[in-house]
């Protein structure tokens, strides 16, 4: 249980000016993981420290959490919150458990231990909502999306929603809950929520798939249990949902329409979230326009890197809901040669049965696509059954070659679209630009 | 004959590890062979006499709550004619959460039984949630259909219970890497006539090109050969 006094006190301060000095300590001599170490020993002293350390922050503690577009949605908020003056702290790529989040309040507490920023921007991973929830009560949860992702180490969407629910129904009345409206499961959350929610969806026509993709989840009532009628699919179960049986249906959104600084709609819904939330911390749509305008997407989301006269387009691609959408957007962008990397690594998945729910049947026959990735083998399989000419695409198991490869075939002014897994995302980046992000 | 009509069943609701793959190998290996194919998704609301029109049988694996909406269907109307179609020689494969549901019944930790379709002489236990999950990439060598016999299939396995087979039943294959049917006897999977079912999850077919031919054959008689060099290194990286 939380204490009812959480402000930091002498001790709090102690413990965080020890773990930032142990931090410093082993990131010095390289010992141990810098991103969740300090985090690690805060809560091993200290367990409720993270409650006392969300309060540090004026403007409070911003959760983001979803399958797809945590970190998109997060650097949006948190470059529209720079525009208007506050300092922002964002927790590092990788360090999204609560030793994790932990770990982020204590690199940025100065030496006396105090936290001197506005707001704290945290993406969370899906099964250390409810813990990190156990432990502090932000002042607001963006909930963007959930889809089927690393099965064996997620498990089940619908399993993730339930453990959700019950974690918001104990929220405090003052956390506001931001919800994606056009996904049914996601949606269905915010009938658990004590305080205010707000919700985001798109209402554009125009969006809509003429054909629903293979890989859904939620397409069935989370009330009653009956099939779901769609009057319009946007990707995946996203779209303008109802419950024929019992009447449920899909929330109206108070936040529809913001112009999209990224192609694909993917990176619609991931506007329309950040706007939302900014929106409920008074900022005017002026600055949020102002600020999205030079908006830069995350590394290996959409990244673009210019070598040799050509340009490389990474679109981090992790489970079947984002594969499709990525997809969606190179083939609208007319994309002509392709390197696809499949790793089967931990923060990857051990299992890359989900390659088999990505719809790659969409792809024009003409592509010239390389493939790479510990698990090479499969995804040109993938490919091979979705009708792309073994002949026309090249097989290289070692990533460095095949980006070699890959660039060479792609002629001067023309682009490379890279579709990798995540640590396949972050070798590839490695090997174009010769830094490491980890 | 020469022509095939694969019955998906209830691809909306059990297909939660690339299950789909299974069809797609099936669909395009007919395809390259010249051999007309059709697939019938067979989900809640699609009358029986669809299904009986059908000579392979495809069923995959599900999310719980997915299962209970497809369980009431399968046990009511589906899976009786399934039974009939199987006894009568009708090729079919059950992945995953399939392989237990073809079963007598499934007794979770807690509570009763769940009833099977009874259509395979097998039960599933799960054997408390203190008990670990069998994840990981496998590998085992088939011992029945006796025209596979000695292939080496490779896959994934993700499953809570533990499947024991009747008398009924001959094992599909020997562990060589995982943990298999219960982790106990050695033994993954079962067949029973021209069906095969296990718990190598999700996309069995494409990496195991095999057990895919022989389930087509059993409608078509002999094949002609295709080019499976992609599918063999697929195969190989997982030994």
């Amino acid at each position: 249980m939380l204490r009812d006094n959480t402000d930091m006190d002498l001790i709090d301060r102690l413990v965080v000016i020890l773990s930032k000095f142990v931090s410093f300590v082993s990131t010095t001599f390289h010992l141990g993981a810098g991103a969740t170490w300090p985090g690690e020993i805060a809560l091993t002293l200290r367990p409720h420290i993270a409650a006392s350390l969300a309060k540090e922050f004026q403007k409070g503690v911003i959760l983001v959490v979803g399958t797809n577009g945590k970190t998109t949605t997060s650097l949006m908020l948190k470059t529209i919150l720079e525009h208007v003056g506050d300092v922002v702290i964002h927790n590092a790529t990788g360090a999204n458990l609560l030793n994790g989040v932990v770990s982020s309040f204590i690199r940025h507490a100065d030496f006396l231990g105090r936290i001197t920023a506005d707001v704290g921007i945290f993406e969370v991973d899906e099964n250390s909502l409810p813990i990190v929830l156990r432990y502090m009560k932000p002042s607001r949860i963006v909930v963007l999306n959930l889809f089927r992702d690393q099965l064996d180490r997620y498990g089940e969407v619908d399993v993730i929603i339930e453990k959700w629910e019950k974690a918001f129904a104990a929220l405090p009345k003052e956390t506001q809950v931001i919800i994606n409206a056009d996904d049914p499961g996601v949606a269905y959350l915010g009938k658990s929520v004590p305080g205010t929610v707000i919700y985001f969806g798109v209402q554009d026509k125009t969006k809509f798939l003429n054909v629903a993709e293979h890989a859904t989840d939620s397409t069935f009532c989370p009330k009653c249990g009956n099939r779901l009628r769609y009057d319009g699919i946007y990707f995946s179960h996203l779209g303008l949902w109802t419950c024929p049986a019992c009447g449920y249906t899909r929330p109206v959104p108070s936040v529809s329409a913001w112009p999209n600084p990224l192609p694909g709609l993917y990176n619609q819904y991931n506007t329309l979230a950040a706007v939302a939330v900014a929106g409920s911390l008074s900022v005017r749509d002026t600055d949020i326009a102002h600020a999205l305008k030079s908006f830069k997407p995350a590394f290996g989301r959409q990244e673009e890197i210019v070598m040799d006269g050509r340009t490389v387009k990474i679109f981090l691609s992790k489970n079947p809901a984002g594969f499709n959408a990525s997809l969606r957007t190179v083939i609208e962008q007319r994309g002509q040669y392709f390197l696809f990397a499949l790793n089967d690594r931990i923060p990857d998945g051990r299992d890359v049965s989900w390659i088999w729910d990505v719809d790659f049947e969409t792809l024009p026959k003409s592509v010239r696509v390389t493939v790479s990735g510990d698990r090479v083998y499969d995804m040109a399989l993938r490919l091979k059954y979705a009708g792309v000419d073994t002949k026309r695409m090249d097989i290289e198991p070692n990533l460095m070659m095949a980006v070699t490869d890959a660039l060479a075939r792609v002629p001067k002014g023309q682009t490379l679209y890279v579709l990798p897994t995540y640590s396949a995302m972050l070798d590839i980046r490695e090997i174009l630009t010769g830094k490491k992000i980890l | 004959m020469n022509s095939i009509r694969i019955a998906w069943l209830y691809p909306d609701l059990m297909s939660t590890y690339g299950d789909r793959g299974n069809v797609i190998v099936l669909q395009q290996r007919c395809v390259w062979r010249g051999i007309h194919v059709q697939v019938t998704p067979v989900t809640l609301e699609t009358p029986v006499r669809e299904l009986e029109q059908c000579n392979l049988i495809f069923m995959g694996g599900a999310q719980d709550r997915q299962q209970k909406l497809a369980g009431e269907d399968f046990l009511k109307r589906k899976g009786p004619v399934v039974k009939k179609m199987i006894e009568h020689g009708t090729p079919a494969l059950f992945v995953c959460a399939a392989y237990q549901f073809v079963g007598a019944y499934y007794k979770p930790y807690q509570g009763e039984p769940i009833p099977g379709a009874g259509i395979w002489d097998l039960y599933t236990v799960h054997p408390g949630d203190q008990a670990k999950r069998c994840i990981g990439n496998t590998v085992a060598e088939i011992i029945t259909p006796a025209e596979l016999s000695g292939t080496i299939i490779v896959g994934f396995e993700n499953h809570g219970g533990r499947t024991h087979l009747g008398p009924k039943m001959q094992p599909l294959a020997k562990v060589i890497k995982g943990y298999g049917n219960n982790g106990e006897d050695g033994y993954e999977g079962a067949t029973y006539k021209n069906t095969i079912g296990c718990y190598f999850h999700g996309p069995l077919l494409p990496k195991n090109p095999k057990i895919a031919d022989w389930l087509i054959s059993k409608v078509v008689g002999t094949l002609a050969p295709l080019d499976d060099s992609l599918e063999h290194s697929a195969n190989n990286i997982l030994r």
